[in-house]
Order: structure tokens, then C-alpha cells, then sequence
């Protein structure tokens, strides 16, 4: 057995809680992703100035996360901080981005 | 070179009222009408007999007893794998001991098999139908004109899919009719199924398809034979090795307050 399975016998993980993490992450982003896309196709960002918008906007939900859901210490609530809550779902949020991104660009510019 | 002529084009404003939100309200709705059928549909699970129900829980104890081993003292630990080992290898656990060595039956025979079969039909037929029949319903009234403008580029290979009825040589590939709305509605809906349904719904397809990929992985299947499941489970308890957590916890304890 393997030193980082010895400390996980020791400190197990529990899956339920892991799962309700990963789905309020989820949330979070799912929900700032569409409010970003109402946001650039107001705007009127088009192409590549969008999804820059997208990354900056989802980086700025990850230092709020960071700060506020995760009280400045998220080994506390994630086991792999890095992945699941900086980089966790990202790109799941992309869909919904461009859904309304396209509807209020439709609506305001074109 | 010039720079290409930005095009314009001027739509009615009742384009978004009788197009785009029909279309959205539509794809919630089915949406949320799919999620129901799906549960509707599901059959319950077919009571087992007391037999059958043995062999299937005797096997998810050995795997229990081998996930857990960590927190059983080493004799503990001992004494039911010799006792788990044992039963294994004589098939005290079997709910067909006569059946032992003898091949299985074609499972396409399995009146069981077939119950999951007609489950996993059921699914895709719930995914079919409202698919092609709300696109088949966009084709119908939309089609033949653009109605609005996507705010960033594609290639023109999308040109065909995406203007499907137009038949404008030089237009921007931007320009795009209902269909692709419809689209965009399919993968984009995601989180608006999340927040009315909750977050187990079975309302997308998209999600669906890539749950099918594997279906059941590690289930004990009807095909497989459990004589040959229980053999390979008393060769795993026998091979793994034990370490007990309480291992060393006085120094663990001391180390951590710093004695």
C-alpha cells in the first residue's frame, strides 16, 4: 500500500460530500455562464473578444468561489484543489454561454 | 484588398416572437415532458427469489469485506475471509448448485436479458420521437430564411446544415435560420433542466447518449456465471493484503499533538 492510500485510509473522502461540491461548482457556473453570455451579446462582443470574456468571467467566478465559498482554503473542501475548483467545469458552462451569447446578440446587434 | 462588405440584413422584430421563442419554449417543454416519461417508463426491478437474492448479496459482501478491510483488526479480518474463501469455493452460495460446470444458457433466451434490452429501447425511443418530430416541425414553418446572426465565425462547411432552404451562394455563413437555433437549444438547455428538474433529470439526450456509452459497468449481468465470479472474488480476498488502520496510532497520535 502506497503512502497517499495509507493517509487516504486514515482520512477517508466521502463520495456523497464530494458529489454535493462538485454539483454547487456546477451550479455556480452553469448560472454565471449564461448571465456572462446575456452580458456579451449585449455588449456586442463578437468571435474571439467573446470567449476571452467567457475566460476572464470564469476566472473571476473562481477567485470569488475561492474567497467566498471556499473560505481561502480549498483543501479543506476539494482533494485535488487545481482541478475540481479553478478548472472544474469550465468548459460545461460553454454551451450555456453561447445559447444566450447568440440569443441577446440576435436580439441587440444583428 | 478591400475589406469585405460587412452585411446587413433588416428582419422583423416579430421574428424573435414567433421563432426564437416558440422554438425555446418548446425545447423546455419537451424537455421537462421527456424527464417524466423517462420516470414513468422506468419498470421497477423484478422481485427476485430468496435464492437468487443470496447469491447476488453474498457477492457484494466479499467485495464489501475487501473494500473495508482497513478499519478490521487482523484477526477479525482473518476469520471471515477464511470463512468467505470457503463458501466461495464450494458454492455454498449459489442459487443453482446443480448448474455448477454446465454452460450457461444463450442469454438471448434469458427472459431477463430481454427486460433490459426492451428498457434500453424504451430510452432511445423516448429520444427519438420528440427529436425528429421537433425537427421535422422546424423544417415545416421555419425553414427557407435566415433570422439571425451568430456573433462569431464558422466555416462554410456549416453552410449547408445551417442555411438548409435558404440558397444564397454569398451569404455569410453567420447568417443562420431556425435549425440552428434548435441546435444550439439541444446542448445549451442543459442548466435550465438542472434548475427545474434538479440535477438528476433525464431530460437531455445529449447526456443520455454519453451515459449509454457504458452501460452498467461491473454489474452482474444475467450472462455472467456466478460460479466463476465467486471463484475470482475468493482468488482476490486471498491475494490482498491486510493493513489494519489502528497500525501504529499511538505514534500517529502522539506525532499530531506534538508529545
Amino acid at each position: 500500500m502506497t503512502e497517499e492510500e495509507r493517509q487516504l485510509a486514515i482520512n477517508p473522502i466521502v463520495q456523497s460530500s464530494v458529489q454535493h461540491n462538485t454539483q454547487v461548482i456546477s451550479n455556480i457556473r452553469n448560472l454565471t455562464a449564461s448571465l456572462f453570455g446575456v452580458a456579451a451579446g449585449t455588449l456586442g462582443l463578437e468571435s474571439y473578444p467573446g470567449f476571452i470574456f467567457y475566460l476572464l468571467g470564469t476566472l473571476i467566478v473562481s477567485v470569488l468561489l475561492f474567497m467566498f465559498r471556499a473560505e481561502g482554503q480549498p483543501s479543506k473542501y476539494f482533494h485535488r484543489p487545481m482541478s475540481d475548483l479553478w478548472l472544474g467545469e469550465v468548459f460545461g458552462g460553454l454551451s450555456g454561454f453561447v445559447l444566450t451569447w447568440t440569443l441577446f446578440y440576435g436580439l441587440v446587434r444583428a | 484588398m478591400a475589406q469585405p462588405v460587412v452585411q446587413t440584413i433588416h428582419r422583423d422584430p416579430a421574428l424573435f416572437w414567433w421563432i426564437l421563442l416558440p422554438i425555446t419554449v418548446v425545447m423546455i417543454l419537451t424537455g421537462i415532458l421527456r424527464h417524466y416519461a423517462m420516470t414513468l417508463l422506468q419498470t421497477a426491478p423484478k422481485k427476485q427469489t430468496l435464492a437468487q437474492l443470496r447469491q447476488q448479496r453474498s457477492l457484494v459482501r466479499g467485495i464489501t469485506l475487501r473494500t473495508n478491510a482497513n478499519v478490521l483488526s487482523p484477526s477479525s479480518f482473518q476469520s471471515r475471509k477464511a470463512y468467505m474463501v470457503q463458501a466461495y469455493q464450494e458454492g455454498k452460495f449459489l442459487a443453482d448448485p446443480e448448474a455448477r460446470g454446465k454452460p450457461r444458457p444463450n442469454p438471448m433466451s434469458d427472459p431477463a436479458a430481454m427486460e433490459g434490452m426492451m428498457g434500453m429501447m424504451k430510452g432511445n425511443f423516448a429520444m427519438m420521437v420528440p427529436q425528429t418530430l421537433i425537427m421535422g416541425w422546424i423544417n415545416a414553418f421555419f425553414s427557407g430564411f435566415v433570422i439571425m446572426k451568430l456573433p462569431f465565425p464558422l466555416t462554410p462547411q456549416f453552410k449547408s446544415m445551417l442555411q438548409s432552404g435558404v440558397g444564397t451562394r454569398d451569404l455569410d455563413v453567420r447568417w443562420v435560420s431556425s435549425l440552428s437555433w434548435y441546435f444550439l437549444t439541444l446542448f445549451g438547455l442543459q442548466p435550465v433542466y438542472n434548475f427545474i428538474l434538479g440535477s438528476n433529470n433525464s431530460a437531455n439526450q445529449v447526456t443520455q447518449q454519453m451515459a449509454q456509452m457504458n452501460p452498467g459497468a461491473g454489474m452482474m449481468g444475467p450472462e455472467q456465471d456466478p460460479d466463476k465470479l465467486f471463484l475470482n472474488e475468493a482468488e482476490n480476498l486471498e491475494v490482498m493484503e491486510h493493513r489494519w488502520i489502528l497500525d501504529g496510532v499511538e505514534d500517529r497520535l502522539l506525532a499530531k499533538y506534538g508529545l
